[in-house]
């Protein structure tokens, strides 16, 4: 039997996934199970979802605590959270990163293979929603579902032109997947820590939430003070007659990029 | 009746403690932020269950969705007792707080006329748990209960006047605004300060999860649901004097509103058509009340 772990962050689809990856395994003619882990799944919050795949049927009914493979679908989470934590010993971690794997900083006797899965489902989808992206380099590292299963899934999760595209994303990530190699770090970079699932209340720093990040031209604002207004959580501060962002209360919403007369505000893709 | 104010008067200060754990492009944290900054720091602030959207630094206290108007009672008759009569009570709900599970201590409140304000935050569904309609959900809109089948598409009921409810109680001050008018949200505030009895305003909260659009848009969704008459902005004074706070030469056909949320994507032409009519007439009932300077229904 072996048991995943999806990180990811709420609107990224790790529930989802972890669905697509229990039926697909089904279809295989593996006995599967995905529970996915309710708390207040709140866009841009960290959540988790759970898979095991078995040749015989799943009676475990509990969260896998120690899984064999763990799947990353925001690049930013593993600065945050431990997501090797619970890792078993030359257990599997899929990253969605930029980086190849000798170059990412978690230690362990574990394999790391990654891939830039926000890129792939931004040219395929559109919209930086990795989920499916990254089912694809999990079939190329673990040897299973076999895409034809996991295309047949998500034919069925998302009928029509969604469906063509998320298998595009698929393919691409089978394809441009690194292999999979040991990791060269031995001094942990995150501190082992619970996972911790949403929450209510004030967090101190959400610049990890974003995707694009605004960046204010400031010659070309004209001080209306529309972004300072139409913030929701006071990132943007009127100074000096002039808008500052404080960028470790960004989430990176979007909405003074949208509401600004001039245009002056930028929205990049930068890694924070 | 609320005195216009201009984007320099409104408030520096920020009273919300941030960064919150509402989501990216959330309308009802951007409610919160506004509200509170017009309502100021002398005032406790009492929560039901509802979105996480943000936290402020007043004193408070949470209960259940039925007993909002309840506690906001007596938080107010305790202050009354011990003379404190310039803080303000204020209950910052949620729409299933207001519209349907809070509805009969808010309505017995009312009835009493306690001294306090009731705002709630609109975005339409029970968003928190993972849009459950309610009886603010728009007709037609795709919510997690009311899904699209083959057969029945979407919640089949109409919204609730809330406003016109609550004003027929013949409460001192209601008023309906919106996100995307932070200007006339916070100009209503200022006169609702002014008035003792019970006040409350309703904003809508555009909500990018629930209703299902890009989080860069919610200000832009909000402005569109005054623009086409959807969401009018007005205010009730003792349950009869009427004004219309906003009064475009024409409004825009609902389309504009509708088709950039996927929660109605499903939508026919006919059903379709069936908003814009319902929107008309209510906007006739409204130019004619606001021509009038009293409430029709």
């Amino acid at each position: 039997m072996i048991g995943i772990r999806i990180h990811g962050r709420g609107g990224q689809g790790a529930v989802t996934a972890s669905r697509l990856l229990a039926d697909a395994s089904f279809r295989d003619g593996k006995f599967s199970q995905a529970i996915p882990m309710y708390g207040t799944e709140r866009r841009g919050a960290p959540l988790v979802a759970y898979v095991r795949i078995d040749d015989v049927r799943v009676r475990e009914r509990e969260l896998v605590h120690e899984p064999d493979v763990v799947i990353v679908l925001d690049p930013l989470l593993s600065k945050e959270q431990s997501v090797a934590s619970g890792l078993k010993k030359g257990g599997l971690l899929i990253l969605n990163s930029k980086l190849p794997p000798e170059k990412v900083e978690i230690a362990g006797d574990i394999k790391i293979a990654t891939v830039d899965a926000t890129k792939i489902a931004l040219e395929t989808l559109k919209r930086p929603i990795t989920n499916t992206a990254i089912l694809g380099a999990f079939s190329k590292s673990v040897g299973y579902p076999t895409m034809e299963s996991i295309e047949k899934s998500i034919r069925k999760q998302f009928p029509g032109r969604v469906g063509e595209m998320n298998i595009a994303a698929i393919h691409r990530s089978y394809e441009e997947v690194t292999p999979v190699v040991q990791a060269t770090h031995t001094e942990p970079v995150v501190e082992e820590s619970d996972i911790a699932v949403g929450g209510y209340g004030v967090l101190k720093d959400v610049s990890s939430w974003r995707v694009f990040t605004p960046i204010i031209d400031l010659d070309k604002c004209t001080g209306c003070r529309s972004c300072w207004l139409f913030c929701p959580e006071t990132a943007i501060q009127w100074k000096d007659d002039r808008p500052e962002i404080e960028y470790h209360k960004c989430k990176g919403c979007g909405i003074c990029v949208e509401e600004c007369p001039v245009k002056c505000i930028a929205f990049e893709r930068v890694v924070v | 009746m609320s005195e216009r104010i201009n984007r320099l008067q409104i408030p520096m200060e920020e009273l919300t403690i941030t960064p919150g754990s509402a989501c990216q492009g959330c309308g009802a944290a951007l409610a919160a932020r506004l509200v509170f900054k017009a309502i100021g720091p002398n005032a406790i602030r009492h929560r039901i269950p509802c979105c996480p959207d943000s936290t402020t630094a007043h004193p408070s206290a949470n209960s259940v969705f039925e007993s909002g108007g309840a506690m906001l009672t007596g938080t107010w008759r305790g202050l009354k007792a011990i003379g404190r009569t310039d803080v303000q009570v204020v209950g910052f709900f949620g729409d299933g707080g207001t519209y349907d599970i809070g509805f009969q201590s808010l309505s017995a409140a009312a009835e009493r006329n306690e001294n306090i304000w009731v705002i709630t935050k609109d975005n339409e569904a029970y968003m928190n748990t993972g849009n459950q309609r309610s009886g603010a959900t728009p007709i037609f809109a795709r919510t997690s209960t009311t899904p699209v089948g083959s057969v029945i598409k979407g919640k089949q009921m109409r919204k609730k006047k809330i406003a016109k409810i609550f004003a027929a109680h013949g409460i001192p001050y209601i008023a309906t605004t919106s996100v995307g008018y932070p200007e006339d949200l916070i100009a209503k505030i200022n006169y609702g300060k002014t008035v003792e009895g019970f006040k409350m305003l309703i904003i809508q909260s555009p909500c990018p999860v629930g209703w299902r659009y890009d989080g860069s848009k919610t200000i832009a969704m909000a402005r569109l649901g005054v623009q086409t008459g959807i969401w009018p902005l007005f205010e009730i004074i003792d349950g009869e004097k009427f004004k219309l706070n906003y009064k475009p030469r024409e409004l825009k056909p609902v389309t504009e509103y509708l088709k950039p949320q996927a929660r109605f994507r499903h939508l026919t032409d006919e059903n379709i058509s069936l908003i814009q009519e319902d929107t008309a007439k209510e906007w006739e009932t409204l130019l004619k009340s606001d021509e009038l300077g009293r409430v029709l229904l």
